[in-house]
């Protein structure tokens, strides 16, 4: 029985066409992220984090497996599903804030509320809310170029936080800051998991980003103990299909 | 926050390539009106006139005159069943950039063949009295403030009277309407005075008008007329009045028909310049676009909007080209008013312009909403690691 914010990869191959070359970025990958844990996804580059990312959000899909959100198998929804879906059940935070810059914060905030049948009234009230929550009140009438990276950042995070989704998928989200920024936003993150118990995933490469996630994955080791795992699970069997195929002669 | 605001804000974002471009679609949009405008006044003399009128003139030219006798002749043709004659004086009032339109008709028949201008039956009765009377149009009685009885000089470039001078008196005897659009803007006088009074050329016309009963062969008629004078010394060339009009304005409408020829181009042109500015606005806004769906707006969203701003765009510059050129050509209306009768914007016309600003809005969001539908959310946020 899978818990609501609960996430799970089962058996991701993930490969894309490179010329004439496959590239393969996941082979039978297996992960399972509960709800209300906040994990830090590390790794050197290229081992497919984002990719990783990017298929809990609905935003790419795997070659071949299943990927479970809070229940729901994701991996085959249509992409009109798709982008229904992530309006009520993700929040992103990237590393580039990609704030609209002709919307002050309020207005950036408010945006995915226009998606939502919620009164100009209510949606400017979520909006302040989630301002709020990420001590940007003061600054909800500036506009981007009038904010500080760590400010705009601060934006981005309430944005995707305002339509309340219960998972927050950070692709790097302190890369572009220095490191006392960088250290509140990575609080305010651990605040929106542990006081509103907000799912969060984190792709990072800062080791003391991690320290503020309740679970570190470095994705080498990860991959390399779940291969091993794989392979002694696939000795095992066949170590029992000899002795049954011995017993029997 | 909603998406008109963002439509908004977004088509505002780059100032000086947004006023430019609607400067271009301005120019484009004001020269379609205007010349819509001036099409109008070319085509509709032509478009109301009556089939069962023949035009008379010399063969070689208008500008030669024909014998008077040539009334009588005609008249005399089976199936005839009225003849007139005019001849074109010209004319100026008080200074030759008063132009007017002013011919001397026969005047016992010439109104009832032209029976399109309304004339009090009173005022017509005592015109044909007073050997000097002039009927007026409407419009230019208003324009000078004439009134029956007052006594007005035209003067002439082309025609010399008797005593020497260019200039004719003339007495206001009938004021008379018009259903025509712009037609209420000529004078007539009798061609007996003008055939006395002029120092040369007496005894002659410059056309002939016939009317021919309504189950009259149109061809057998022109023929007959025309084969009446072959070989006289003035030979003539017959055809519809509507011909004759047509004859007449070609010059204009093959210019304009040159200017529609531009106008194509220069739409054809903005068209690719909106599209390519579209174009490269989306390419600007790919991260955001992106970042739009990854939060959850759908591809047809994002093009509505994309939709809504070439639309805005296209809306303003429509709009204020159509204006310009609809104050322009009211300027002009009043300037040409003698010559140029009927420039005239139709309401059809504008919901021309309304579907071309939809249309064109619906063509050049047709890349842009290709890339929007492209775009791979992951490859255009891009992952770091």
């Amino acid at each position: 029985m899978q818990n609501n914010n609960e996430i799970i990869l089962k058996a991701i191959n993930k490969s894309y066409q490179k010329g004439d070359n496959t590239v393969v970025v996941h082979d039978n990958f297996n992960l399972t992220i509960k709800s209300g844990e906040f994990v830090a996804l590390m790794g050197p580059s290229g081992l497919g984090k984002s990719t990783l990312l990017h298929l809990m959000g609905g935003l790419d899909q795997p070659t071949q497996g299943e990927v479970w959100i809070g229940g729901q198998r994701i991996d085959n929804l249509t992409q009109k599903q798709l982008t229904q879906w992530r309006a009520q059940s993700i929040g992103f935070v990237f590393q580039s804030h990609h704030l609209l810059p002709v919307l002050s914060a309020q207005g950036n905030v408010e945006l995915p509320l226009a998606l939502t049948p919620l009164n100009r009234k209510q949606r400017k009230e979520h909006a302040s809310m989630a301002l709020q929550l990420v001590s940007m009140s003061e600054r909800a009438d500036h506009y981007p170029k009038e904010l500080s990276g760590g400010q705009e950042q601060r934006v981005a995070i309430a944005r995707a936080i305002v339509s309340d989704p219960q998972i927050l998928l950070c692709d790097e989200p302190t890369g572009n800051l220095d490191r006392k920024t960088a250290d509140e936003i990575l609080a305010l993150l651990a605040k929106l998991n542990s006081e509103l118990g907000k799912t969060i995933v984190m792709v990072t490469h800062d080791n003391k980003a991690a320290e503020y996630a309740t679970r570190v994955i470095n994705l080498e080791s990860y991959i390399l103990s779940q291969n091993k795992a794989q392979a002694e699970a696939q000795n095992n069997k066949m170590n029992k299909a000899e002795v049954s195929l011995g017993s029997n002669l | 926050m909603n998406i008109w605001l963002l439509v908004w804000r977004n088509s505002f974002r780059k100032k000086i390539r947004f006023a430019l471009t609607c400067v271009s679609i301005m120019v484009a949009f004001f020269l379609f009106t205007a010349l819509a405008g001036i099409n109008h006044a070319l085509t509709a003399s032509v478009s109301s006139i009556n089939q069962y009128r023949l035009m008379t003139s010399h063969k070689i030219s208008i500008t030669r005159s024909l014998p008077i006798n040539y009334q009588q002749k005609i008249a005399a043709l089976p199936g005839i069943e009225r003849v007139s004659y005019a001849s074109w004086f010209g004319g100026f009032f008080q200074n030759e950039k008063n132009q007017l339109a002013v011919t001397a008709v026969e005047h016992t028949s010439y109104f009832d063949l032209f029976d399109e201008y309304k004339i009090p039956k009173q005022q017509l009765a005592q015109w044909k009295k007073t050997r000097t009377g002039i009927i007026v149009g409407q419009s230019l009685a208003n324009k000078y403030g004439w009134q029956v009885g007052d006594k007005v000089p035209l003067s002439s470039s082309i025609w010399m009277n008797r005593s020497g001078s260019f200039s004719w008196e003339f007495v206001v005897s009938a004021i008379y309407q018009s259903n025509k659009q712009g037609g209420d803007k000529k004078i007539f006088f009798q061609h007996a005075y003008f055939d006395k009074g002029r120092a040369y050329a007496r005894n002659s016309l410059s056309w002939l008008s016939t009317k021919i009963a309504p189950n009259a062969d149109v061809e057998q008629a022109i023929k007959s007329i025309d084969s009446l004078f072959t070989h006289s010394n003035s030979p003539t060339r017959t055809t519809t009045e509507q011909v004759f009009v047509q004859e007449q304005a070609q010059q204009f409408v093959d210019m304009a028909m040159v200017i529609n020829v531009v106008v194509i181009a220069v739409f054809f042109t903005l068209l690719l310049i909106v599209c390519n500015t579209m174009i490269q606005t989306i390419r600007e806004r790919l991260n955001e676009s992106a970042m739009m769906k990854a939060l959850g707006f759908s591809s047809s969203s994002l093009i509505t909007a994309i939709y809504l701003e070439s639309l805005l765009l296209l809306g303003i510059g429509a709009v204020l080209g159509t204006l310009l050129a609809s104050i322009l050509l009211g300027f002009i209306k009043q300037s040409l008013a003698d010559f140029l009768p009927g420039i005239y914007i139709s309401p059809q016309h504008y919901i021309t312009v309304f579907a071309l600003v939809n249309i064109a809005a619906a063509f050049c969001s047709f890349f842009p909403a290709l890339k929007i539908k492209s775009i791979v959310v992951s490859e255009a946020l891009g992952g770091q690691s």
